[in-house]
């Protein structure tokens, strides 16, 4: 459904070269995209190690966004927001594209966070299995 | 406080027409207008001066007719040691100060068992009181006052009514030398639609045998909070005569003979059973869950991130099992799908919901159909029963049944089952631990991070976390081993915020003499309702560590905010009006530091997260709370 998006008249076509990346992060705070994708993309819907598509190209994003752009609300819904042109335009789109996809996460190896790895060899370090003696 | 001597002053109890002081004023304040107190004539149609004064709450209690060498709440306080209380939490009031100086003065060992708590709020009383039942499986006392104090507990009584978490609740009232609106005919029936029962005698033998029956109820499933309303004069008047009556403990109805033969045999006949195991009722129904896994060797499901009670999840059996292709599974309190053993609901109680108001059930639940939380509707081998109460029934009959042959299987079983749960645990680690490590070193910090740098320090230690953590980022679902009956406390019962701190607190009473330290990740939104449990905290010397969760803003009503204003077509760049702490932000280490809680931050940088958590934890290990203002990720 979302790829058939992409034949629909009336998407506008991609104006990268004029697309202001400050711009776009003033509206990824200023919109609340923060409150899900957390500051710098990496909150609770990560988008800095984003792998589903949708940040794979300007149309595939603007598609997705102005996706239910219509719909109504009935519920209260922590889901993704509806971007109709009145909520956002397709130039601040394009900045906001231009932001999200500058958005780098370079977490270090588990291998270097003590924490983490602590958690792994205590694991397996676990001697649950040895039920030579089950009493 | 003023001469209690009627002779002295001359003060006609039946002609005295003043109030009392209000709540929190035991003490009197030794104005000159409560010394010179006049005697005003039955019938006056207009009050004094004075008596407007001391509705407004400046004048000291009246005088008593005589000195009293056994007062009623002398009895009662036995009573509570007797049933081994360890705790009155209460918001201090002149309906209850016969409890109170009982509590404090009574007995070779006063204030010890229980012991006087105070709380800054009504609502933290019952919050402590909630936190505590849940991490000890029994109830302790809030003391409340009147209509008022009720009023304002209401909403932690309602959360305990919805979390079936047994509280007793012990409310004053006063109807004679008062303020008139702090008191009613019915006190309880403010709070009787989200309790289980209530009484109001009018003997102290009707007293001591009424708190022995709300404790009684208020640990039988469906637990629950109860109330004894307590008339200040039964408080107070000669009990020389009288006896503190035994206790007689409740009746818990399980399974069946017939019934645990029944499940015994489809256990034992099964090649891959399966335990689900939800909130049983004690500590002790933990280790029977135990024992009932190993004896048949079942791989067992374990909600213990999430609630108390429930099966210890570094356990060899706790885990999916060598195959999840199982051919019996049974519920412990908890919904399984070939049987399950879930006690009665809530809505079983009759007669609570006098006017109809009907909180929780105005539709019908989605899912589940049936449960502790949900009107029961059991299938064809749902038991109404209490699972604690049947399983050792079901381990008899195993035992009863069981043959070598049968032993060999669950033996090869069982060393299968832990095997596979042991590797199932590194494998799903391993793939959270890659996820998780986004924004590592990001500001704000990463809940993950936070979680997973707490846990280091804590691992080795008996810890309780009481915060439930479905704001925080719940990363203790997959980083944590949750593995003694209070490792989890849980949900607040009805969602409502404020409860986390006043139940944190609770916990915390309970591990003061257990040498256990709590940990609190407290959502920011959360403590503004009652941020004054952190002197409580303070003051008794609680071994509890906050960890803020400061994200600045109603979080979860952010999001949805949002989510309309878009679906409006409008506003969104608004949507964070109302919905956020800014202009100003709040100092949540200055708000500790002004309780008294040793407290730093904020922290917004993540290298100097683990050195703060571990101040945190040093000082919680040595019996002091400590605060840690930490600006966190949204979630």
């Amino acid at each position: 459904m979302l790829f058939s998006l992409l034949f629909v008249p009336g998407l506008v076509a991609a104006q990268s070269d004029e697309a202001d990346p400050a711009s776009g992060e003033r509206l990824f705070l200023g919109i609340g995209c923060y409150s899900c994708h957390g500051y710098n993309g990496t909150g609770r819907v990560p988008l800095s190690t984003e792998t589903s598509g949708l940040l794979g190209s300007e149309t595939a994003f603007l598609a997705y966004m102005r996706l239910r752009g219509e719909k109504a609300q009935l519920y209260p819904s922590r889901e993704m927001p509806h971007y109709g042109t009145e909520v956002i335009s397709d130039g601040e789109l394009l900045d906001l594209y231009t932001y999200l996809v500058s958005l780098d996460d370079d977490p270090p190896a588990l291998e270097d966070i003590p924490a983490l790895q602590d958690l792994i060899d205590d694991a397996k370090a676990d001697k649950r299995d040895d039920t030579t003696n089950p009493e | 406080m003023a001469d209690q001597s009627d002779d002295k002053t001359g003060i006609s109890r039946r002609a005295f027409l003043g109030t009392t002081a209000g709540a929190a004023t035991l003490l009197g304040s030794g104005s000159s207008a409560a010394q010179q107190a006049p005697s005003v004539p039955e019938g006056a149609p207009a009050p004094a001066p004075d008596q407007l004064e001391r509705d407004l709450y400046s004048a000291p209690p009246t005088a008593t007719a005589a000195a009293v060498n056994t007062p009623g709440s002398d009895h009662i306080v036995q009573l509570l040691r007797d049933l081994g209380i360890e705790y009155v939490v209460s918001n201090p009031a002149s309906s209850t100060e016969g409890i109170w100086e009982s509590i404090i003065n009574y007995g070779d060992s006063p204030d010890t068992m229980p012991q006087f708590i105070t709380a800054l709020h009504e609502e933290a009383a019952v919050d402590m009181a909630h936190g505590y039942a849940k991490a000890e499986g029994k109830p302790i006392v809030a003391l409340l006052h009147g209509t008022i104090g009720l009023m304002h507990a209401s909403m932690a009584i309602y959360q305990a009514y919805h979390a079936q978490t047994p509280v007793v609740i012990l409310a004053g009232r006063d109807d004679t030398n008062f303020v008139r609106a702090q008191s009613a005919n019915d006190i309880a029936g403010i709070v009787r639609s989200y309790t289980k029962w209530d009484a109001h005698p009018d003997s102290l033998e009707g007293v001591l045998d009424a708190i022995h029956e709300a404790y009684r109820q208020a640990i039988t499933p469906p637990m629950g909070p109860t109330v004894v309303v307590i008339d200040a004069e039964l408080q107070k008047l000669d009990a020389s005569d009288t006896a503190v009556p035994a206790y007689q403990p409740p009746r818990i109805r399980g399974v069946s003979p017939d019934q645990a033969k029944d499940i015994a045999r489809s256990l034992l006949r099964a090649e891959n059973p399966r335990l689900i195991v939800g909130r049983l009722r004690t500590p002790n129904g933990v280790e029977t869950a135990v024992a009932l896994a190993e004896v048949i060797g079942a791989a067992t499901d374990s909600r213990a991130w999430i609630d108390p009670m429930s099966f210890p999840q570094d356990h060899e059996l706790s885990g999916p099992g060598a195959s999840a292709d199982y051919d019996f599974v049974l519920g412990l309190e908890r919904g399984g799908r070939d049987a399950s053993i879930i006690g009665p609901h809530r809505k079983t109680v009759e007669g609570r919901d006098v006017t109809g108001i009907g909180y929780g059930f105005v539709r019908e639940p989605p899912t589940p159909i049936w449960g502790p939380y949900a009107p029961p509707k059991p299938g064809a081998n749902d038991i109404v029963a209490d699972a604690e109460v049947s399983i050792p029934l079901i381990i008899a009959e195993a035992w009863n049944q069981m043959t070598p042959s049968v032993q060999r299987r669950i033996d090869n079983r069982r060393r299968a089952n832990a095997a596979a749960n042991k590797a199932a645990r590194i494998a799903g680690l391993e793939r959270a631990l890659e996820q998780r490590r986004r924004g590592w070193n990001g500001t704000p910090i990463s809940t993950a991070r936070l979680f997973a740098e707490l846990y280091a320090l804590i691992k080795d230690e008996d810890w309780c976390l009481p915060s439930p953590t479905q704001f925080t980022g719940q990363h203790n679902r997959a980083f944590w081993q949750h593995t003694k009956h209070y490792s989890a406390l849980g949900q607040a019962g009805a969602g409502g915020m404020g409860y986390i701190m006043g139940a944190s607190v609770g916990a915390a009473l309970a591990a003061k003499n257990r040498d256990r330290i709590v940990i609190n990740i407290q959502p920011d939104g959360d403590l503004n309702y009652v941020p004054a449990s952190l002197w409580t905290a303070a003051h008794y010397q609680l071994p509890m560590l906050v960890i803020m969760h400061n994200n600045r803003a109603y979080h979860q009503e952010l999001m949805y905010g949002q989510h309309l204003a878009a679906s409006r077509r409008r506003g969104i760049d608004r949507a964070h009006m109302g919905l956020t702490f800014r202009d100003p932000f709040i100092d949540y280490a200055k708000l500790g530091q002004a309780y008294g809680v040793e407290s730093e931050g904020p922290i917004d940088d993540p290298e100097m997260l683990f050195a703060a958590l571990e101040r945190g934890v040093e000082t919680v290990k040595s019996g002091r709370p400590y605060l840690i203002d930490v600006i966190t990720q949204p979630r």
